[in-house]
């Protein structure tokens, strides 16, 4: 056996040999066997096809260690303008102020708004993440630009009313929403309410676990009479109309504040 | 709550679809949806749907001039869903889907602003005008004084004489000042 893979490795040696001066014709013939394989590993060309994929090393070089490609300058260079463009566009530089005496308190993307009135505290809170409902832009009109048909982007956040109040530390919940766009903007009709109860259902005070085993009243199938009770009662509280239509202006204003921010971020994780 | 009350939450029926789309003035929603629900069981109408939409008096004046051509501001615009009805009859649905009687648009920021302006109860407006919109729904007219004195006003005051009756209110139909 042993003679056998001598005589193998002989014929395999004989057949390297050859290869090579094919592949090298351009270069002197008559060298010896062992420079000629020298030379086939040095060349760069047959290097790239056979050790290394297409893209190759990075090419941008800055010697701190991490990955920077190509790509990744361009992006951040894309990203610089981006956030040149939101910047010029943004409607409020500084969150916009709620009537009605509500006290602001904003810890990344969520906001809460306070408010103490005759014994009585109202919390609202939201969170301006998925808070734009998608659009669906209709065709554009013939001669009209692509610019004209896009509607503003609105954030309008589910949000969560509590009253507590203070003499018996009861505490009534109220997750509220936002209609879906059932029709364009602009002239069309317009005519839902501005915002509406989901659910109801009391709470513990001052405790961020939902309690699961407190009757939770869905409104959907709830007699309209008590539904409206409910709307009164938080209108009474200052949670009406006027005030769902300045949280959306607000929490627009967030959303697209903390979308800058992370604009800004992403540019220099990516940047070199 | 009210006095005499014999209305009973419980009993549903066809529903009374109440939309606050405006935030111009404050609107009382539980309060217009008895008086309304009163209305409706004196006319015998409740196992018909109705719609009262509360609207600023940019969308009032919009739909005034689209619907009516004139390009004005009002406190109320009806919309039946069966026309051209007889007053002293009620309406035949022939479908259970034409259990409606339309729908009624109250310019709640004009009322709101008539209000301030001759120093009356803003709430008691807001039923009486109400009240008005759902008669013409019903197919009652005010083109004339006749026509006025026989229909609108006779049963816009036996219906506000109803809701007064429960609720210890004392309203007066729209139409006594129209003639």
């Amino acid at each position: 056996m042993f003679s056998t893979l001598s005589r193998a490795l002989f014929s395999a040696t004989r057949v390297a040999a050859v290869r090579p001066q094919q592949l090298l014709s351009s270069l002197s013939a008559g060298r010896s066997f062992s420079r000629s394989l020298w030379l086939v590993q040095g060349n760069p060309a047959l290097r790239q096809t056979f050790l290394h994929p297409q893209r190759g090393f990075p090419a941008v070089s800055c010697g701190c260690g991490g990955l920077h490609t190509e790509g990744d300058k361009a992006f951040a260079e894309f990203l610089k303008d981006e956030i040149k463009e939101e910047k010029k566009i943004q409607k409020h530089k500084n969150l916009p102020k709620m009537s009605g005496g509500w006290e602001l308190q904003v810890n990344g993307t969520e906001a809460k708004l306070v408010r103490e009135i005759s014994g009585e505290k109202v919390t609202v809170t939201f969170n301006t993440n998925n808070s734009i409902p998608p659009s669906f832009n209709e065709e554009a009109q013939e001669g009209q630009k692509a610019e004209e048909n896009e509607p503003e982007l609105m954030s309008t956040p589910n949000f969560v009313i509590e009253v507590t109040k203070m003499d018996t530390n009861q505490t009534l919940v109220l997750d509220c929403h936002y209609p879906e766009d059932e029709i364009a903007h602009g002239e069309e009709e317009e005519e839902s309410d501005i915002f509406t109860i989901r659910e109801v259902s009391f709470q513990p005070t001052g405790q961020t676990e939902w309690k699961e085993n407190s009757y939770t009243l869905n409104t959907d199938s709830l007699d309209w009479a008590l539904y409206d009770h409910l709307m009164d009662f938080l209108a009474d509280r200052g949670v009406d109309n006027t005030f769902a239509d300045e949280l959306v202006e607000l929490s627009t204003a967030l959303e697209h504040h903390e979308y800058i921010k992370f604009l800004e971020n992403l540019k220099d994780f990516v940047k070199c | 709550m009210y006095k005499n009350s014999t209305y009973c939450y419980s009993y549903r029926g066809m529903s009374l679809i109440l939309r606050n789309a405006q935030h111009a003035v404050p609107l009382y929603r539980a309060h217009l949806r008895f008086s309304l629900d009163i209305a409706r069981s004196c006319l015998k109408v409740k196992n018909f749907d109705l719609g009262i939409i509360c609207v600023n008096n940019a969308r009032i004046q919009h739909i005034n001039r689209v619907y009516r051509g004139q390009d004005s501001v009002t406190d109320v615009l009806s919309f039946p869903f069966h026309e051209d009805l007889n007053p002293s009859l009620l309406p035949i649905p022939a479908t259970p889907d034409e259990y409606n009687l339309g729908d009624i648009y109250l310019g709640v920021a004009f009322i709101y602003e008539q209000c301030q302006k001759t120093q009356e109860d803003y709430r008691s407006i807001l039923t009486i005008t109400a009240v008005h919109g759902l008669c013409h729904l019903l197919g009652h007219k005010h083109n004339n004084p006749e026509k006025w004195k026989q229909q609108m006003f006779e049963k816009e005051t036996e219906i506000l004489n109803e809701i007064n009756r429960v609720t210890g209110s004392k309203l007066k139909p729209l139409s006594t000042n129209h003639y």
